[in-house]
């Protein structure tokens, strides 16, 4: 039964991906229904496997050879990961409808987003780190195909080409890590490396360690990785949205919650893991408050609450940090789907050009609102504030302080951002000369379930530890009942330190005219936040000197038969003399 | 001069002339020419494995084996031979070679 379940959400995904591509592009009505019925029926089969969450292998495959053995575990981060991912997913197919109307090249769309939710439902199911690799490759894939799926578009090109070779660096990582465990402990199972990560060689383990933490920080897009996302908005909205900033991207907090327990021991990891998650909390959330592109705020905003997540799992809090993925799934797909609509509606990015949506798209304006107020960690009726209070609670407990004052102060920077968004698309008086349509209902469909999301997921976080807790023999998650949670937070001095400096950063906005001394002291900060941090230098350093060395070794390839055979003869030698040696 | 030294020097001369020839002709057609030689050396090393290990049905399989595959790829190269005279005008294969900087 479990097994079935297991195989039917990746398979229904990939059947649905060949259906879609088979009926052809001229039958466009087709297209639509049969990607949205194989989506939602995976949604289906990975919200029927929550209650079936075992921490056993359901599948086992001998593959034989250097491939090891195939398994799938549907253990509570596994079967938590895939629903997000399906049910995302099939919501960012159910928003193409409306979104995709009257494309061109719909089975190119439908059938990479469908392969996409596929490969990452079997990279959170899979038991072994080699298909782990396997599928960690084809989100990859299919992740840079989305991003340049308008191919006549140059930077939707460069977008794409971008995020390929940044997360191909992470994905060289994982292969490490996975050939690294085969040769130390005979085989590729996850269950295997962490019951024995302690007879592993020290050295061997914080190279495992940090290979690993460099392919989450790739596909996380944490600092100095992050670049790729912001440039990954060129892909239409429900892809750069859903697939990017709600599911690919929680991959690599995936991994390093998955792997916590084999690696929390490795000196100077968990540390180096808090201050990635906190540097990149700070600077993207620094970059969000400074640009126009409601996308890219959105990207940023979704880089800054990564770095929450990952600073949760270097403090030792990984319950924290996939209640805090959890919530930002939810409002973070309800924020890019309004914001998905707003675009749709006037045609623009730009926020300037935006301004008193509020009376034109009510329906959307309202769930964007929610959406808005769960980001910024508005107390109480938003499951955003009650996962980030329990992230900063984790962090004043198990790390250190000055990690602790940055996440804080990032809280701030987020309501300040958060409410200048909102403020700029709906409030104020219209300044685009471009008349706003309400949302299709397609779209407001999708938006609905996600607003209701957003107000009430805070209420299972009691049976969602249990339920996690109960799967995960390895990670020791200490969890309560939801009443205990709550009672918890709302007690604690760091909730209300908190809470203050949300404030704060509202007032902030709020009283911005009476500080327009500090902004302009602070001018040059923001230039600095506008331009990227110059990571996107350092970023155009690399791709030249790589393009150099590539021009350079040119010579060598003349494409002439007769030093080609050179080569192989001398080859030959060069092994005949080794292996007489 | 046993036989097996008789068999090593055929297989090494053969070996050593395809190679030569592979490094030295331009000629697409002596290209073609050269590799036959050096597979023939190939077929040779097979069939005599087969004679010293007291296994030589295996190794004459092998060879008629190697002899098929091999009159395929000359078949094809001399196809394409044709092919890059018609569309080059010339049989040299410093012609062919268009990843010149």
């Amino acid at each position: 039964m479990t097994a079935w379940l297991v195989i039917c959400t990746i398979a229904l995904t990939w059947l649905g991906a060949g259906a879609v591509w088979l009926v052809g592009d001229s039958r466009p009505r087709w297209q639509h229904s049969l990607a949205v019925t194989f989506a939602l029926a995976a949604a289906v089969t990975a919200v029927l496997l929550i209650p079936q969450a075992t921490d056993e292998a359901v599948i086992t495959l001998s593959v034989g050879g250097m491939f090891g053995t195939f398994t799938f575990v549907p253990d509570g981060l596994s079967v938590f990961l895939t629903a997000v991912a399906t049910v995302i997913g099939s919501l960012a197919i159910v928003f193409s409808v409306n979104y995709m109307h009257g494309e061109a090249q719909l089975g190119r769309y439908y059938a990479l987003v469908l392969l996409f939710i596929g490969a990452m439902a079997g990279l959170a199911l899979s038991g072994s780190l080699f298909l782990l690799f396997l599928f960690w490759e084809i989100t990859a894939l299919c992740s840079y195909a989305l991003i340049s799926f308008y191919n006549d578009d140059p930077k939707a090109v460069r977008g794409g080409v971008k995020a390929l070779i940044i997360t191909q660096l992470g994905g060289i990582g994982l292969l490490l890590g996975a050939l690294i465990t085969r040769t130390y402990l005979g085989d590729y199972q996850i269950s295997t490396l962490l019951a024995q990560a302690d007879t592993l060689p020290p050295n061997i383990l914080s190279l495992l360690a940090f290979g690993f933490l460099i392919a989450a920080m790739a596909k996380s897009a944490q600092v100095p990785f992050h670049t790729w996302l912001p440039d990954a908005m060129e892909a239409p909205t429900p892809v750069s949205a859903l697939i990017h900033a709600a599911t690919m991207v929680n991959a690599g907090v995936y991994l390093l919650a998955r792997f916590y327990p084999a690696f929390a021991g490795v000196a100077g990891w968990k540390t180096a893991v808090a201050t990635v998650g906190m540097v990149t909390a700070l600077l993207a959330a620094l970059m969000a408050m400074v640009a126009f592109d409601l996308k890219r705020v959105l990207a940023y905003s979704t880089v800054s609450q990564l770095g929450y997540m990952v600073y949760a799992v270097g403090v030792g809090g990984v319950f924290a940090s996939q209640l805090h993925l959890f919530s930002h799934a939810v409002f973070k797909a309800l924020l890019f789907l309004g914001a998905g609509a707003v675009i749709h509606a006037v045609g623009t990015r730009d926020m300037r050009q935006m301004g008193g949506l509020r009376r034109q798209m009510p329906v959307t304006s309202v769930a964007f609102m929610i959406g808005a107020a769960a980001l910024a960690g508005l107390p109480f009726f938003f499951n955003g504030f009650w996962s980030k209070e329990l992230v900063l609670e984790m962090g004043l407990e198990g790390g250190p302080l000055w990690a602790y004052g940055g996440m804080v102060l990032g809280a701030g920077i987020t309501a300040f951002y958060t409410f200048r968004m909102v403020w700029l698309v709906f409030w104020g008086e219209p300044r685009g000369a471009a008349h706003a349509h309400p949302a299709g209902t397609a779209m407001r469909v999708a938006l609905i379930p996600l607003a209701l999301g957003t107000l009430t997921t805070w209420l299972v976080v009691g049976p969602f530890g249990h339920w996690l807790a109960d799967t995960l023999p390895y990670h020791h998650l200490h969890v309560k009942t939801t009443a205990e949670f709550l009672r918890d937070i709302a007690l604690a001095p760091a909730t209300y330190v908190a809470i203050a400096v949300v404030g704060l950063g509202l007032a902030a906005w709020w009283w911005r005219d009476h500080l327009t001394g500090l902004a302009k002291d602070l001018r040059g900060l923001a230039q600095f936040a506008a331009n990227g941090f110059g990571f996107e230098t350092v970023n155009r350093v690399v791709v030249n000197l790589t393009q150099r060395a590539a021009s350079a070794l040119q010579l060598t390839q003349t494409g002439d038969l007769n030093w080609n055979v050179v080569g192989i003869v001398g080859a030959l030698l060069l092994v005949l003399l080794v292996l007489a040696g | 001069m046993n036989d097996m030294s008789i068999l090593v020097a055929g297989v090494i001369g053969l070996l050593g002339a395809g190679l030569y020839g592979l490094l030295a002709v331009r000629n697409l057609f002596q290209v073609i020419i050269a590799l036959q030689v050096l597979v023939k050396a190939a077929v040779l090393a097979l069939v005599m494995a087969g004679y010293a290990s007291g296994n030589l049905a295996l190794g004459q399989s092998l060879g008629v084996t190697v002899i098929v595959a091999d009159t395929v790829v000359a078949v094809i190269g001399l196809a394409l031979a044709v092919q890059v005279k018609r569309h080059l005008g010339t049989l040299d294969i410093k012609a062919l070679a268009t990843l010149r900087r």
